[in-house]
């Protein structure tokens, strides 16, 4: 696979950490910009509400992904119901297919948002999984 | 902006935010395809992303396919189901008013917009090294069964273009002219929403 970038693992954001309101933006991290220099790709969730379906197709999507060698963190808001991760419905069908749940990462706009970014990063930048999960899959 | 201003919404391909969607030996670039995240942030717009359908379908370690070998009953129903997932919050938009356009992956038998791969006699054992299909004028699958359950939906169609990553040479610079071309289009015309979303 030498011609392929790809960075192996994922993100899992929710909406408003992709498309914060203009009123709270200042104070939260640029998340898309630490997921970048970081070599994150992203996977968005919805915003708060009924998603069943689509909440369904996430699951296979990360499941998918979590049975072959990539890392997956998920990265949530502390001020959102549930972080914003929609946690009580997404670990059920997560578990339903035999995927792990993915680590949490939980960003606070009640801190300093550049101190946030660099919490964030510097979490991006140890997390993966075990060498010999990564041997066995990253070829 | 006032929270019911309407706003600005891109829909965007899965994999322009996650190569690791890809197809072995596709992704270009680590995570997110940066050059269409900043054309679309620095221009107001909100980012949807759209499921994989390929991934979910044939998963990540699936052979390279070109549109011939996804366009099956199975296939499009599959395709349909996820555009049934995400649909509901892309009519959200519409109704309310929102500009909505619609960023996928020239080149893919997927997620093609302007052009898909095609080779029809490609199928059984995968003996292909050289890269012998063809760039056709077209959707990809899932963006034509997308585009059905909108306009299923009685929604206006969604001006289009696509990210050329699957055009066999990639051009990132010439990428990037072609999409800021097409987002500046949108800003300094009034033309009808369906007017340039044809394939091209």
């Amino acid at each position: 696979m030498s011609r392929d970038a790809r960075g192996w693992r994922i993100a899992l954001v929710p909406d408003v950490l992709v498309n914060p309101p203009a009123h709270i933006r200042a104070l939260l991290p640029e998340v898309l910009g630490v997921l970048e220099s970081s070599g994150y790709g992203m996977l968005q969730l919805p915003p708060p509400g009924e998603h069943r379906l689509l909440l369904a197709v996430i699951a296979d999507q990360l499941a998918e992904y979590s049975h072959h060698g990539y890392a997956v963190i998920a990265i949530g808001m502390r001020q959102e119901q549930g972080y914003g991760l929609h946690w009580r419905r997404l670990a059920p069908l997560l578990r339903h297919r035999g995927a792990e749940l993915p680590r949490r990462h939980i960003v606070d706009s009640n801190v300093d948002a550049a101190l946030e970014a660099r919490r964030l990063a510097a979490q991006l930048a140890i997390y993966d999984l075990p060498q010999s999960e990564q041997l066995r899959w990253r070829v | 902006m006032t929270q019911n201003a309407p706003r600005k919404v891109a829909l965007v391909a899965n994999c322009l935010l996650n190569q690791n969607a890809k197809v072995c030996e596709g992704a270009r670039y680590p995570g997110l395809v940066s050059p269409v995240v900043e054309a679309l942030r620095s221009r107001g717009y909100e980012l949807l992303q759209l499921p994989c359908p390929e991934l979910s379908f044939a998963g990540v370690r699936r052979w390279w396919a070109v549109y011939e070998q996804y366009d099956t009953p199975a296939y499009r129903s599959h395709c349909r189901r996820l555009a049934q997932a995400i649909a509901p919050l892309i009519e959200r938009h519409l109704r309310r008013g929102d500009e909505v356009i619609l960023i996928g992956l020239d080149g893919s038998p997927s997620s093609g917009v302007r052009f898909t791969s095609s080779k029809p006699d490609w199928g059984g054992r995968p003996n292909r090294p050289e890269d012998d299909w063809e760039i056709v004028p077209g959707r990809g699958i899932w963006i034509e069964e997308l585009e059905a359950e909108l306009t299923r939906r009685g929604l206006p169609s969604v001006p289009a273009t696509g990210w050329a990553l699957d055009m066999g040479r990639f051009d990132e610079p010439g990428s990037r002219r072609d999409l800021e071309q097409f987002l500046d289009s949108r800003g300094q015309s009034a033309r009808p929403r369906d007017e340039d979303s044809g394939a091209q």
